[in-house]
C-alpha cells in the first residue's frame, strides 16, 4: 500500500531533482547577458530554479497533508498496485528486448504473453493476433512509408 | 469582385473527373497517415513528392494538399478513442473528445470533432479567398517581438484555467519549459541540458513525450481503476452521426469565435497548436458550460477542432502569398513548388493565376471531399472501442512505441517514451496538470528564441515590447486574459468564501 502523501513526496523530489539537473547544466552554457544577447543558459537557468522551489513548497505540502487531495489518504491499493505492474512490467520488458530480438519479434511476443497467459483469450485467438501485428507493422511503415523498424541484434547475427 | 471570378476560374479547373479522383485519394491517404501515431502529414507528403514530378503543377498540388486535409482530420481520431493526439494541434481535442468517447458516446464525439473542423476549414477558405492581399500584408509585420506577444497570448489563456493548485501548475510549465530547451539551442547554436547524452541533441520530440504522458499514462490510470468501457452498442448508428452535426449550430457562438482565434494564428505564424490551445482556454472561460468542460462537454471538442482547422488552412496563405512555410508539410509543399517550376512568393498570385486560383477552389471541394469521406469512416473508428480492453492496451503500447521510434529511428525514444507514461500517471493521480506540461514542450522554444531575439533587437530593452501598436495590443491582451481569472477570484472569495469548496474540477 502506499500512502498519498509519500507518492506526493516522492513526486515532489523527482521533479525537484530534475530541476538541480537543469540549473547545473544550464551554467555550462553561460547565464546572463553578453554581447550575444541573452546566454544561452538563461533560460533554462530560471525554469530550473522555479521547478526546485516549487517542487520544495509542493514537498512541504504534501508532507504536512494539505492541498487539494487532503482528503485522500490512501493513492495507491496492494490489489491497484498488482493491476499496474500486470501493464507496466510486460511493456518494460518489452522495450527492453527490442535491441536484442528487433521490434518485430518483441512485439509478437509480448502480445502472445499479454494475451495467453493470464487466460483472458483463447490460445489461438492469442496466436492469430500476436501473428497478425508484427505483419500489419511490417506492411504499413516498412512497405507502405518505408520507415525501416530496428530488426534487433539477433537478426544482425543471422545476416539479415 | 475580381478575386470572386478568379475563383470561379478556379473551380473550373478542380472540379473535373482527374482532380476529383485525385482528392479522394489524397484524402484517404491523408486519414492513414493522420490516424498512425509518428507518421504525420509531412511522412505523407514527402512520400508522395516523387509521384508529382511528371505531373501538372495544380494536379499535384490538389494531390497533396488533400492529402494534409485528411491528415488534419485523421489525427482528432486518436485523440479521441485512445487519449493519442496523432498531431501537436490535437492535443485540446483529448481534454473533452476522450471522456466522451469512454462515456460510450463515440460517434457523436468523432461526429463533433469532424463537423467543427470542416466549419473551421471553411472559414479559413473563404478568408483566404477575400483576404489574401490584405492577409499578406499583417504577416509582414511580424517581427520577433510579435511573435512573442502571441505566444505569450496563448499561455496566458490557458494557464490557470485547469482547476489544479497553482503551485504544481507553475512546476508542470517550468518542466515543459525545460524539456522543450534540450538540444541545440537555435540562438546561439550551443547543445544544452543533454548531459553528454549523444542522442539527446536533436531534443526530445513532442510526439513521444505525448505519446508517454497521453497515452501510456492514461493506460495505467484505466487498468489501476478497472476500466471498464461503457458497451457501445453494436449497430452501426448513422443517424447519430446527423444527431451531433445537426446539433453543431447550438454551439454557434463557439463556432465563430474559434474560428476567428483560428484564423488569426494562422496568419500570424502562431500556427494550429496555439490556436487549439488557445481557443479551448478561452471558451472553458467565456462557456456557460465551462465547469463542465473536461468531462465531455461538445463545446470542448468544437473550440479546439475549430480552431485547429481554421488555423491549418489560412497557414497555406503565408506560404503561397510570402513564400514562408508555416508548418513542417508546407515546407514540403513549398519544395514541391519549386522543383515543379513555381517561385512562391507575391508574383505567384500574378504570374501563375491558374495555379493560384486552382488550388484555393480545390481547397472548398477538397474540404468537403474530406469532411464525407471522413464521416463515412466515423462508425467505422467508433467500432473500435468496442474490442476489449485487454486486447487493446498491448495494441496501444505497441503504437506508442513505434510510433516513438518512427519519429527519428531513435531507441533513447523509446525509453523516454514510457518514462514519460510514468510521469503522467504520477502527474495525473497528483493532479499535476498535463495541458499547461505540453503546451511549454511545443512552443517553449520557439517562445524563448522570439524573446531573446527581440532582446537581441532592443539591446536587452523591454520597451520593445512596447514599440509600436500592434505588438502593444497583443501583450496587453495577453496581461489581461492573464491577471482577470485571479482578480474574478479574489472577487469571488470577498463575496462568498464558503460556496467554492464542494466544488469538484477536472485537473487537464
Amino acid at each position: 500500500m502506499i500512502s498519498r502523501r509519500a507518492l506526493e513526496i516522492v513526486a515532489a523530489a523527482l521533479t525537484g531533482i530534475f530541476g538541480v539537473v537543469v540549473i547545473v547544466s544550464s551554467i555550462d552554457n553561460d547565464i546572463g547577458w553578453s554581447s550575444a544577447g541573452v546566454d544561452a543558459g538563461t533560460f533554462p537557468f530560471l525554469t530550473g530554479i522555479i521547478i526546485v522551489l516549487g517542487s520544495l513548497y509542493n514537498m512541504g505540502q504534501g508532507a504536512m497533508g494539505r492541498g487539494s487531495l487532503a482528503m485522500v489518504r490512501i493513492a495507491v491499493t496492494p490489489s491497484e498496485l498488482r493491476r499496474l505492474a500486470g501493464l507496466f512490467v510486460p511493456a518494460a520488458i518489452f522495450v527492453a528486448v527490442i535491441p536484442l530480438v528487433g521490434m518485430y519479434l518483441a512485439s509478437a511476443g509480448y502480445v502472445f504473453a499479454v494475451l495467453a497467459l493470464p487466460r483472458r483469450q483463447s490460445v489461438l485467438r492469442a496466436l492469430v493476433i500476436a501473428a497478425a501485428t508484427p505483419l500489419t507493422l511490417y506492411v504499413v511503415f516498412e512497405r507502405m512509408f518505408q520507415v525501416s523498424l530496428p530488426r534487433g541484434a539477433l537478426a544482425a547475427a543471422f545476416g539479415f | 469582385m475580381e478575386n470572386l471570378q478568379s475563383l470561379l476560374h478556379g473551380f473550373t479547373i478542380a472540379v473535373t473527373v482527374p482532380h476529383l479522383t485525385l482528392m479522394v485519394i489524397g484524402v484517404l491517404l491523408g486519414i492513414l497517415v493522420g490516424v498512425l501515431p509518428g507518421l504525420g502529414a509531412p511522412n505523407g507528403v514527402s512520400l508522395l513528392l516523387p509521384l508529382t514530378f511528371g505531373m501538372q503543377p495544380v494536379s499535384a498540388i490538389i494531390l497533396l494538399s488533400s492529402m494534409y486535409w485528411g491528415a488534419l482530420f485523421g489525427g482528432s481520431v486518436t485523440s479521441i478513442l485512445f487519449n493519442i493526439p496523432g498531431e501537436p494541434s490535437s492535443v485540446a481535442t483529448t481534454f473533452d473528445g476522450y471522456p466522451m468517447a469512454r462515456d460510450g458516446r463515440p460517434t457523436t464525439a468523432l461526429a463533433t470533432a469532424f463537423g467543427s473542423a470542416a466549419f473551421g476549414a471553411l472559414v479559413g477558405v473563404i478568408l483566404i479567398t477575400f483576404l489574401a492581399s490584405w492577409v499578406a500584408q499583417v504577416a509582414l509585420a511580424f517581427g520577433p517581438p510579435e511573435y512573442f506577444a502571441v505566444y505569450f497570448l496563448a499561455f496566458a489563456s490557458f494557464v490557470g484555467m485547469g482547476g489544479a493548485a497553482p503551485i504544481k501548475t507553475v512546476v508542470a510549465l517550468a518542466i515543459g519549459f525545460a524539456i522543450a530547451a534540450i538540444g541545440i539551442d537555435t540562438v546561439s547554436g550551443s547543445v544544452r541540458l543533454t548531459m553528454g547524452i549523444d542522442e539527446l541533441v536533436k531534443g526530445v520530440s513532442f510526439v513521444v513525450a505525448v505519446m508517454g504522458l497521453f497515452g501510456i499514462g492514461e493506460l495505467l490510470i484505466a487498468v489501476e481503476e478497472e476500466f471498464q468501457a461503457r458497451a457501445v452498442s453494436s449497430r452501426v448508428d448513422w443517424k447519430e452521426v446527423f444527431r451531433a452535426l445537426g446539433r453543431l449550430p447550438q454551439h454557434g457562438i463557439a463556432l465563430l469565435r474559434s474560428a476567428a482565434i483560428g484564423c488569426w494564428m494562422g496568419i500570424t505564424p502562431g500556427g494550429p497548436t496555439a490556436a487549439s490551445f488557445m481557443s479551448y482556454g478561452i471558451a472553458k472561460r467565456f462557456s456557460r458550460n465551462g465547469a463542465r468542460f473536461g468531462t465531455g462537454e461538445a463545446e470542448g471538442i468544437v473550440a479546439p477542432e475549430t480552431a485547429d482547422h481554421a488555423a491549418g488552412t489560412s497557414a497555406l496563405l503565408p506560404m503561397l502569398s510570402l513564400g514562408i512555410p508555416g508548418s513542417a508539410t508546407a515546407a514540403v509543399m513549398m519544395g514541391g513548388l519549386m522543383i515543379w517550376g513555381l517561385n512562391p512568393g507575391p508574383m505567384l498570385f500574378v504570374d501563375q493565376k491558374d495555379f493560384v486560383w486552382g488550388l484555393i477552389a480545390s481547397m472548398y471541394v477538397g474540404n468537403i471531399v474530406a469532411v464525407a469521406l471522413v464521416l463515412l469512416t466515423v462508425p467505422v473508428f467508433a467500432a473500435l472501442m468496442r474490442i476489449p480492453f485487454a486486447v487493446i492496451a498491448p495494441l496501444i503500447v505497441i503504437i506508442c512505441v513505434v510510433g516513438a521510434y518512427s519519429v527519428s529511428n531513435s531507441y533513447l525514444d523509446v525509453v523516454l517514451m514510457l518514462g514519460f507514461g510514468v510521469v503522467g500517471y504520477l502527474f495525473k493521480k497528483l493532479h499535476y496538470p498535463l495541458a499547461p506540461l505540453v503546451l511549454a514542450i511545443v512552443i517553449g522554444d520557439k517562445a524563448e528564441d522570439a524573446f531573446r531575439q527581440a532582446m537581441l533587437m532592443s539591446k536587452g530593452s523591454l520597451g520593445i515590447f512596447f514599440a509600436n501598436r500592434l505588438v502593444t495590443t497583443l501583450v496587453l491582451a495577453g496581461m489581461t486574459l492573464l491577471l482577470l481569472p485571479l482578480a474574478l477570484q479574489i472577487v469571488r472569495l470577498l463575496r462568498k468564501s464558503d460556496e467554492a469548496a464542494g466544488e469538484k474540477v477536472r485537473i487537464i
